[in-house]
């Protein structure tokens, strides 16, 4: 029953949006209306205004640097939240954890991890650092980074894991990308700008690029580090310590 | 026709309707986010295919590419940022799922209404008790 009036409700909602998709502009069109007001202005200007050939760059982080900087605290406050609600990992429950694992990983796959994971971490510095001039970008390489450490985790356990990045190191990173934002932030005002400008009116013009430049790798770095660190914080704090083999009913 | 033509339109409504059917008629709540996810999914998607353009290149001014026929660069942004909120969002939810299979020992919506019913009424019997 439930489910013939779930059905019947989401075919009048598809209904509704193909109807509405019916009636929107061509896709692919040059000259539909989301081109034409102020994405010809950001391809033609972005590179002389933020010095990031990447134009998404730009734009995430320069143009729209309030958003990026909230959606950095989102990520904050949901490591906040996970924390909140399964506390971190604790140093005696990893080492129960290690002892009482029951399944091994083979040794190919050990192998195998061992071998791609620190060319998996290469490839995500290569993208935070190149985050400018190439597709990539702090989100994604800090992403890239916690991938890596879910693979190690799941192949090696947790103990193995925490050892090779320790809470002590995470601890202080992981508010790096709120930290960074904030201090460019403040910088962009010493400098004599607003918050968050990246070209500091005060200094000379010819010198502009090259520290427009160097800030915004700078809050790549800080954005990278800080997500990667997030990601790898939440990861561990989900990780039941093994007491308890969950049964699917 | 239209629909033709905007195909990724089409498909990512279609993948809204089964993220949101998935949502509203499968009781495990890990399967519920599953479906959330495959909304967001198709939210990103049509936003992206919103900056679609024909013969396109990326939006990177390298090697002297003409501003002209790049790609709307304001969806790719804008989803950047969608993508890593969906992520947080993500890990909080599943974060409360572990913390209710902790309390209650099951992921069933329907068990878990039930259970707190009986909570519910326990303790109003308790209080009526006292």
């Amino acid at each position: 029953m439930k489910r013939v009036v779930s059905l019947l409700f989401l075919a009048a909602l598809a209904v509704l949006l193909l109807y509405v998709v019916a009636n929107m502009p061509p896709m692919g069109d040059p000259q539909s209306p989301t081109r034409t007001h102020v994405v010809p202005k950001y391809l033609e200007d972005a590179q002389e205004e933020t010095h990031a050939p990447n134009v998404i760059t730009g734009i995430i982080l320069n143009y729209r640097g309030y958003d990026t900087m909230g959606e950095v605290t989102v990520i904050f406050c949901a490591l906040a939240g996970v924390l909140a609600v399964l506390g971190r990992e604790k140093r005696g429950r990893i080492y129960a954890y290690a002892d009482r694992s029951r399944v091994k990983s083979s040794t190919i796959v050990k192998t195998m991890v061992r071998f791609t994971v620190p060319f998996i971490i290469l490839f995500s510095v290569y993208t935070i650092l190149h985050g400018e001039i190439s597709p990539g970008g702090g989100f994604q390489g800090g992403a890239i980074i916690g991938a890596s450490m879910i693979i190690f985790t799941t192949v090696f356990g947790l103990y193995e894991s925490s050892q090779r990045i320790p809470q002590k190191l995470r601890l202080p990173l992981e508010g790096s990308a709120v930290l960074t934002f904030f201090t460019v932030g403040v910088l962009g005002m010493v400098g004599g700008g607003n918050f968050l400008t990246y070209a500091w009116p005060h200094i000379a013009v010819s010198l502009q690029p090259a520290v427009v430049v160097w800030l915004t790798i700078l809050v790549e770095i800080g954005i990278g580090l800080g997500g990667a660190m997030v990601f790898i914080s939440i990861l561990f704090s989900m990780i039941r310590e093994g007491e308890e083999v969950a049964v699917v009913p | 026709m239209r629909l033709f033509h905007n195909y990724h339109y089409v498909a990512a409504m279609l993948l809204f309707c089964i993220g949101l059917y998935t949502v509203i008629v499968r009781r495990n709540i890990i399967k519920k986010l599953i479906g959330l996810n495959i909304m967001e999914t198709a939210v990103f998607f049509f936003y992206i295919s919103l900056g679609y353009m024909d013969n396109g290149i990326a939006p990177i001014r390298v090697g002297g590419a003409q501003p002209g026929q790049m790609v709307n660069p304001i969806p790719q942004a804008l989803i950047l940022t969608g993508i890593v909120v969906a992520v947080s969002v993500t890990a909080l939810a599943l974060s409360l799922v572990i913390l209710l299979y902790r309390q209650y020992g099951t992921l069933d919506v329907d068990h878990l209404m039930r259970q707190e019913e009986d909570e519910g009424e326990g303790e109003k019997g308790k209080g009526a008790e006292g």
